[in-house]
């Protein structure tokens, strides 16, 4: 249908759009900008790692501030700039009005508005590279006393302080969660009440549980870290001192502040890939998804579990050993939940009819991996071994195992399998799967060896081990060159996506509307999607895994369909 | 293929789209207040002294009478929106309840300044000491969102001042809007009051 909206300028229709698939597609666009830039830093910094001292092709030479720096916007990037507005902000507003059979979201000015702020908070954080002193360089979790000496350093100059480095950090990590929160409340209200008739609770698919829930997670543990980060800038530029011991502040209060967000994200981050995941292996196996609603009360059971581990990231920073305890019981505990929902997507799998198409590819790419990351995960999570193995490439390799999965394979897996439906257009498979198998075998070429390098007492902050005989030893140099050698390869294999995106995009074969014979509501819209999504608006008549009902003449249901004779 | 053809989509009317929103934000800063409070009780247990003998005591009795005036805005916003839902329409008397609630939280920020004022005079400041720095940031913080609820209330008084002007203020769409709108900022005012008995026995009180 030619909707009434159709007739707007360029302004309104593709930057100040209020069209949640448009919103959707300029965080995916920001998100893959900022991958760019946090893989060029992490391009840097490898290939430090692995010929110290030598100058490095696309930069020069890296000193030991620098390199700090460069990680800790790496990691700032990749979690806050590439996670959440890929996974929760893109996804969320492309599938959820869709997906729920409606034609918006509740607040789509504060949808764009949340854009706009997201946007902005990425241009401060790019701004922070260029102030005086440079990025800030204590790692991603910004912990006191590194990240309050604005105000000694300044002192007493307010605005030096408010635009250093560390200051700069702080108020773009606070812009982007209010961006987050703008867009987390949005869809909260969006599920609950602009729901197609007949969408009941146990209706929804999974993945719009799922970013409800990392909605839901997100707002509950992100007052705390902004109470936080209010005291830090104060620290820095009012001198207030919350993190200094010398006046009666206490520095292990940012770690529990910071934490108490900091893990919960994680599971922000892992959930509405865990939902790819639920909505594409059950298509590509031609079967229900395996017990529906256990999935959705074990993320509910994860969510609780979630505010209640933070502190297993502070396990060296002298806690309480029966806290210690504590907090690694909640840690292994909250593998049951997960385990539980990778069980559900491997009994999916068993006797299904496999349909081994791209989407399916990164989707068993991202089990396996993910399954080494959380393997890893249950070691890390005893305190006794976390204490030899903290901040080393252990640790490392651990959270990307887990983190690399989660944002990329879940992201690869929902792109190459709704780019039909909102493109319109089909992409080349075999560019795809040559893109897939790179991507895999590159991967574990940077980070399996890095495990052996952890345990062998290698730290993650240190820019140049050659004065460390004892540490670079070999074979352990040799593992860091074939960890950068891949890590560039790995980044060269994303361009094979980008010229399939583009190519595809413009003259790619035309798709048709429901390519992957799906049940959920957007595959029974146009593709692309209309202005307003659907005319007329269904209405639902069952569950949202409807493969191969034995009653049905076709071995796929929609959701929409009434009876199925 | 669809047994009934809408087309217009589905909306849920139990809990209005703003109710909700305003509901799920509140509970985001009810964990913010709980982030500071947390921090500002963690930090006072482990101090010896509290407060710190050099720094000027708080006004205590002047903010008493200012918390009765804070309170009594949330009452009088109450009766506002009672008479709303008795009288079904928006009336002048109506708008001038609500007049009364935003001068009655105007008086609250105005004293709090001046009693800001006479502190600052007194020595205490954000890097006096920590008990500074944490009166301000915790009094502060609610500050803001005094001043945030006064600018809300003045957007509800002057929408629904402008609904009347142009006579829109008879229908029955109208007037469904503003009740939903006023449910949606009384929501937020009420919360703004309900946390600062709160701040005021932790942080006043010794």
């Amino acid at each position: 249908m030619e909707n009434l909206h159709q007739n707007k300028s360029f302004w309104s229709k593709y930057v100040f759009s209020t069209d949640h698939k448009t919103i959707g597609t300029q965080y995916m666009i920001m998100g893959m900008i900022m991958a760019g830039v946090g893989g060029y830093l992490a391009y840097v910094f490898r290939y430090n790692l692995a010929f110290p001292g030598k100058s490095i092709p696309f930069y020069g030479m890296l000193g030991p501030q620098a390199y700090n720096a460069f990680v800790t916007i790496h990691g700032m990037i990749m979690v806050f700039w590439v996670g959440m507005p890929v996974l929760l902000s893109a996804l969320g507003n492309y599938l959820i009005p869709i997906m729920i059979g409606s034609d918006d979201m509740a607040f789509p000015t504060v949808n764009m508005l949340s854009f706009w702020i997201f946007a902005v908070s990425a241009l401060v954080l790019i701004a922070s590279f260029f102030v005086p002193g440079g990025a800030f360089g204590g790692g991603w979790t910004m912990y006191p006393p590194f990240s309050a000496q604005g105000y000694v350093n300044h002192n007493p100059n307010f605005f030096t302080a408010l635009f250093s480095g560390t200051s700069l950090l702080i108020l773009a990590v606070a812009l982007e969660l209010v961006a987050m929160l703008m867009g987390g409340i949005n869809f909260l209200v969006t599920t609950i009440n602009k729901r197609a008739k007949g969408m009941t609770p146990w209706r929804i698919p999974v993945i719009i549980w799922f970013i409800n829930i990392a909605a839901v997670i997100f707002m509950f543990s992100v007052g705390p870290l902004v109470a936080g980060a209010f005291m830090l800038l104060f620290d820095n530029v009012l001198g207030t001192g919350f993190y200094d011991p010398h006046r009666g502040g206490d520095p292990m209060l940012w770690e529990h502040l910071f934490w108490f967000f900091g893990h919960p994200e994680v599971y922000v981050l892992l959930l509405p890939s865990l939902g790819v995941l639920a909505e594409i292996v059950p298509v590509f196996s031609r079967k229900p998804l395996f017990a529906y609603k256990t999935v959705i009360y074990l993320a509910l059971l994860s969510a609780f579990l979630s505010v209640l581990v933070w502190a297993h990231h502070q396990f060296v920073a002298g806690i309480d050993p029966r806290m210690a305890t504590f907090f690694s019981i909640g840690t292994i505990l909250i593998s049951i939940p997960f385990a539980g929902i990778f069980l559900s997507y491997m009994a999916t799998l068993w006797g299904g009819s496999i349909r081994m198409k791209l989407p399916m590819l990164w989707a068993i790419g991202f089990i396996g991996l993910f399954l080494v990351g959380g393997l890893t995960g249950l070691f890390l999570g005893s305190n006794t071994f976390d204490i030899y193995a903290h901040d080393t490439y252990f640790v490392v390799a651990h959270f990307h195992y887990t983190l690399f999965p989660d944002i990329f394979f879940g992201f690869f897996a929902a792109f190459y399998y709704w780019f039909p439906k909102f493109t319109g257009k089909e992409l080349n498979a075999k560019l795809g799967k040559w893109h897939f198998w790179l991507t895999f075998i590159f991967f574990n070429g940077v980070f399996f060896l890095l495990f052996f390098n952890g345990l062998a007492g290698q730290h993650r902050r240190i820019n140049d081990y050659s004065s460390f005989s004892l540490i670079s030893r070999e074979p352990y140099q040799t593992f860091e060159q074939i960890a950068t050698v891949c890590a560039i390869g790995l980044m060269l294999s994303q361009f094979i996506f980008l010229y399939n995106f583009i190519t595809s995009f413009r003259k790619g074969k035309k798709a048709v509307k429901n390519p992957w014979e799906s049940t959920t509501l957007e595959w029974q819209s146009d593709s692309p999607p209309p202005h307003g999504n659907f005319n007329p608006y269904p209405e639902v008549h069952r569950g949202a895994y409807d493969y191969s009902l034995p009653e049905a003449k076709e071995d796929f249901t929609p959701q929409n369909v009434p009876n199925v004779n | 293929m669809d047994a009934i053809a809408t087309s217009k989509p589905y909306q849920r009317k139990s809990v209005p789209n703003g109710v909700l929103a305003m509901i799920l934000l509140l509970v985001t800063e009810a964990m913010l207040y709980g982030g500071l409070i947390s921090a500002y009780i963690v930090n006072r247990a482990g101090a010896t002294v509290w407060p710190p003998p050099d720094q000027p005591r708080l006004p205590v009795e002047v903010t008493g009478v200012n918390t009765l005036i804070l309170l009594s805005s949330a009452v009088v916003l109450f009766l506002f929106n009672k008479r709303i839902n008795k009288v079904g329409k928006l009336d002048a008397k109506s708008t001038n309840i609500l007049l009364i609630t935003i001068l009655l939280g105007a008086t609250f920020l105005t004293i709090q300044g001046t009693e800001w004022a006479r502190l600052i005079g007194y020595g205490l400041t954000t890097h006096s000491s920590i008990y500074g720095a944490f009166f301000y940031t915790l009094i502060g913080a609610h500050g803001l969102h005094v001043f945030a609820g006064l600018c809300i209330l003045f957007y509800l008084y002057f929408s629904i001042r402008k609904a009347r002007l142009n006579g829109s203020v008879g229908q029955a769409s109208t007037f469904e809007i503003a009740k939903n709108k006023i449910s949606t900022c009384i929501l937020y005012w009420y919360f703004v009051v309900a946390i600062w008995p709160i701040l005021y026995r932790l942080v006043y009180f010794n």
